[in-house]
């Protein structure tokens, strides 16, 4: 598969999405999902951090020593993520509270050091930064997706919006963590039920 | 790619210094910013906790609020919105996952907590994290501290669903804050 926008963007959504296919970036994905903001500002601080990464670490590319890569791509990604906590502490004090430790914790997520390894080590840096921006575009949406299901049925509510008209027992367990670990197996489930369905016609063929 | 150990060294301790000083500058531009945003944060909570309410908390504070030291123990006071003499006392203790700050307000006969309001945690986001939120904070207005607070249908409290550590912590932190703090200032209010 070559390396044109459409390509890499149809591969970080869909054919190798971080969360449903690579199955990475679970920590977060189980941490934040039972509500949709914190889902969306998390998505929304991963895909500056992956974008800004890979485009930092592709436009490296030539000088850094292999022996010191990950140590200089642990640097790069920590740099920019402190830099969006500080944004979000200075601008959105309100969110920075609820989000508590999980923005610094976007370090430790699989997914940018991933795409650093995968894809910015080795392409020019403005695909590079697509690459990471459609790689946090992938985790964004699938994060909402869950957020969305857990929040309707844990919480009654849309973006924190009540949806009380529908009167209907809250289900507790989709606030807790089991209740995404079930509907991320789920995801999983119904996104490999397809691809496999997939590649069944292809050979068919 | 290959190479040498001096060029290793020297690379990294460029790119080290380059991030060190881009950080260092983005930190200098916001940091009166954040500072000033936690301030506002702190005088919003300390109104909270009174029960006043305020659409421009610093200037509602800078108003109606005074700071005192009694015996050392350091608080403030306002009339809140019903028309009560309260004080606000800063407290502070162990959540699940770190150290819970906040204000807890008292009447001034130290019989009845007025209202609670957090400055700084970090429980569970959508879990214990939803002590910040306002049912939750509402139904410690008025209570009385007599005896040692429960949760359950008899104390009117609820906990919070699936963060039961965190609400246990609040109010082993409430009791505590009873026991230790309300108990010294109201030795030090009879002196």
């Amino acid at each position: 598969m070559g390396n044109s926008l459409k390509t890499v963007f149809y591969r970080n959504l869909w054919g190798e999405n971080p969360v449903i296919r690579q199955i990475l970036g679970i920590c977060s994905a189980l941490a934040v999902t039972n509500r949709t903001v914190n889902s969306l500002v998390m998505g929304v601080g991963l895909m500056f951090v992956t974008a800004f990464s890979s485009l930092t670490l592709s436009a490296l590319r030539e000088h850094i020593p292999d022996r010191i890569r990950m140590i200089v791509q642990t640097l790069v990604i920590a740099a920019y993520v402190i830099i969006v906590d500080i944004f979000i502490k200075a601008n959105l004090p309100e969110i920075s509270k609820a989000l508590g430790p999980y923005v610094g914790l976007i370090i430790t997520n699989c997914i940018i050091m991933g795409r650093a390894e995968a894809f910015a080590r080795k392409n020019p840096p403005v695909i590079s930064f697509f690459d990471g921006l459609f790689a946090g575009i992938g985790y964004t949406v699938i994060l909402l997706g869950i957020a969305l299901i857990r929040e309707i049925l844990g919480f009654g509510t849309i973006f924190g919006f009540s949806i009380n008209f529908i009167d209907f027992t809250k289900w507790t367990i989709m606030v807790v963590p089991p209740g995404a670990f079930f509907m991320i197996a789920i995801f999983i489930w119904i996104a490999s039920g397809i691809q496999n369905r997939r590649l069944k016609k292809k050979e068919a063929k | 790619m290959k190479k040498g150990y001096l060029y290793t060294i020297v690379f990294i301790a460029v790119v080290s210094i380059v991030f060190s000083g881009v950080l260092a500058a983005v930190n200098a531009a916001y940091k009166s910013r954040i500072e000033r945003n936690v301030l506002n944060a702190e005088k919003a909570s300390v109104l909270y906790s009174m029960g006043i309410e305020a659409d421009d908390a610093v200037a509602v504070f800078n108003e109606r609020v005074t700071q005192k030291d009694i015996e050392g123990i350091y608080l403030y006071s306002a009339v809140n919105d019903e028309g009560v003499m309260v004080y606000s006392i800063p407290f502070e203790g162990s959540g699940l996952w770190g150290t819970i700050r906040g204000y807890i307000s008292v009447d001034q006969g130290l019989s009845t907590i007025k209202g609670i309001a957090f400055t700084e945690q970090n429980e569970t986001p959508g879990l214990g994290g939803r002590i910040e939120e306002e049912w939750y904070k509402e139904q410690f207005r008025g209570i009385g501290i007599d005896k040692p607070l429960v949760y359950g249908e008899d104390s009117g409290i609820d906990a919070i669903t699936g963060a039961t550590s965190t609400s246990n912590a609040i109010l082993q932190i409430m009791n505590n804050f009873i026991d230790t703090t309300l108990k010294e200032l109201e030795e030090a209010d009879g002196k």
